[in-house]
């Protein structure tokens, strides 16, 4: 038996949830076969989320998952310029045929989907952002360059928390793109996806009395996010989301975070998001997503 | 004696990378260890720590770095002295700084003279100003250039101290000496 899990044709944060329901059970029993054949356009979130998927599948012991490329030439483009496929190709047995990745030039891919093993990583992930995404972050999205330095700081805080907590390793990307449906300009967003523990058992060994009978995938994300606790009695810990927070607050950003069945997100004024989502489908490990939108209404 | 350690070799020392960059919290404990290390080994009253080929400063490695340095047994009873900072890095050393109710002198990059950063008063903050651009001071002498009651300029610089911003002696408080 085969268990279908369709791609949604605009696949990002807000659809990720028709993926995960998809799955049903966690591990599900049968064989998986993630459809991205009818896939019109995917987030950085959603890439990384997939990853995530065939990632907890393998990690699960179940058989290797299936998985079927868009349809669309300039889809599958898209997500070979990503550099979504070559790391796909060591979780999915895939079907269909994947374009080569093209040489790299001018794109808003400000970086490839890339693992995120172990510190080094993270060291080699802000480097290259910073070295490759000022021009459209200090550009384009019309931020200060210390703005932009902040903008590493995200990126680099947000990879840490699959390092620190995941229990396993993960997948970050960046990319800039005009968010037309609800802000109409440009925005940069860091996708950033672990098939690890997720933040409830992280955090349950030190958090969950103090919650009692409320315990849970929102409570937990509420105690990180929100109050800024963290799994490590080291007093200087829990420092890397609440300066993510300040940074966004004043750059009008949004952080929103996934991980197990709750997703919590602090939502700036011009997005209509909920705060707290609870009882969505599981999905394993974490989802971060961080948008820096650009400072001046003509950035289209 | 000052010591002075540049941050910049350090990270070349402990992790291998091409990149400037003093981010995640396992590469902040490995550069502490080795400043805690040098700073074992030598007779010094104040350490100068180089920010000045350091590019990017997360949380992380702030938090491992400074505030770890500060709280730790390697400073104890001396003074650390940030230099070569960006003003780039402020946030996220004020940040970490008052996370802990630290507070730490930093000169920053553009040459300015040096400033505290992090957790500290307001009534401190004048009183270092006014040590700062002036001479040494005891209460009542400081009491009188900021024409506070002595009480106030009393509490200004025990907090000062407290936080080794100045250096106390005999009863009068000295800014830190620089190079």
């Amino acid at each position: 038996m085969t268990r279908v899990v369709e791609v949604p044709a605009h696949f990002d944060d807000r659809s990720f949830d028709q993926l995960a329901s998809g799955f049903g059970e966690w591990p599900p029993a049968e064989r998986v076969l993630v459809d991205a054949r009818g896939a019109q356009w995917a987030s950085p979130y959603g890439l990384v989320g997939l990853l995530s998927a065939g990632q907890a599948l393998v990690e699960a012991g179940s058989e290797r998952p299936l998985l079927t490329v868009p349809l669309q030439d300039d889809v599958k483009r898209y997500w070979a310029r990503a550099g979504f496929f070559r790391h796909a190709a060591d979780l999915f047995e895939i079907h269909g045929k994947v374009p080569r990745a093209p040489a790299s030039g001018p794109s808003d891919v400000l970086l490839d989907v890339t693992p995120v093993r172990g510190s080094e990583d993270i060291h080699e992930i802000v480097g290259l952002i910073q070295e490759n995404a000022s021009r459209i972050i200090s550009g384009e999205l019309g931020l200060d360059p210390k703005a932009a330095m902040g903008f590493s700081m995200a990126l680099s805080e947000s990879c840490q928390n699959i390092v620190e907590h995941a229990g396993t390793s993960g997948w970050v990307a960046v990319q800039a793109y005009t968010f037309r449906r609800r802000l109409g300009r440009r925005v940069v967003v860091i996708a950033v996806s672990d098939a690890g523990v997720g933040f409830r058992r992280s955090l349950e060994a030190t958090q969950a009395k103090r919650f009692g009978d409320r315990w849970s995938d929102a409570t937990a994300l509420e105690a990180a996010l929100i109050q800024n606790v963290s799994r490590f009695r080291d007093p200087g810990r829990g420092q890397g989301l609440a300066g993510i927070k300040r940074y966004l607050s004043r750059w009008d950003g949004k952080i929103s975070i996934r991980s197990g069945t709750a997703r919590l997100a602090i939502v700036p004024s011009w997005d209509d998001d909920l705060p707290l989502t609870d009882h969505l489908p599981f999905f394993p490990g974490a989802q971060v997503q961080v948008i820096i939108p650009a400072q001046h209404a003509d950035a289209r | 004696m000052i010591l002075t350690i540049r941050l910049h070799r350090v990270l070349r020392e402990a992790v291998r990378t091409p990149y400037r960059n003093l981010v995640t919290r396992a590469t902040g404990a490995a550069v502490r260890d080795r400043i805690e290390a040098e700073l074992a080994g030598g007779d010094w009253h104040t350490a100068l720590l180089d920010f000045s080929e350091v590019e990017l400063l997360d949380f992380s490695c702030a938090d491992e770095i400074v505030a770890k340095l500060l709280l730790g047994p390697a400073s104890a009873g001396r003074a650390l002295v940030l230099s070569g900072v960006r003003e780039a890095q402020r946030e996220t050393l004020e940040h970490v700084l008052t996370h802990h109710r630290l507070a730490v002198l930093a000169r920053f990059d553009d040459g300015e003279k040096p400033e505290p950063l992090g957790c500290l008063t307001a009534d401190a903050r004048a009183a270092f100003r006014a040590l700062r651009d002036g001479e040494g001071a005891d209460a009542r002498e400081l009491a009188a250039r900021l024409d506070w009651p002595a009480a106030r300029a009393e509490a200004a610089l025990e907090e000062l101290a407290r936080q080794r911003l100045v250096r106390p002696a005999a009863g009068r408080f000295q800014p830190l000496a620089l190079p």
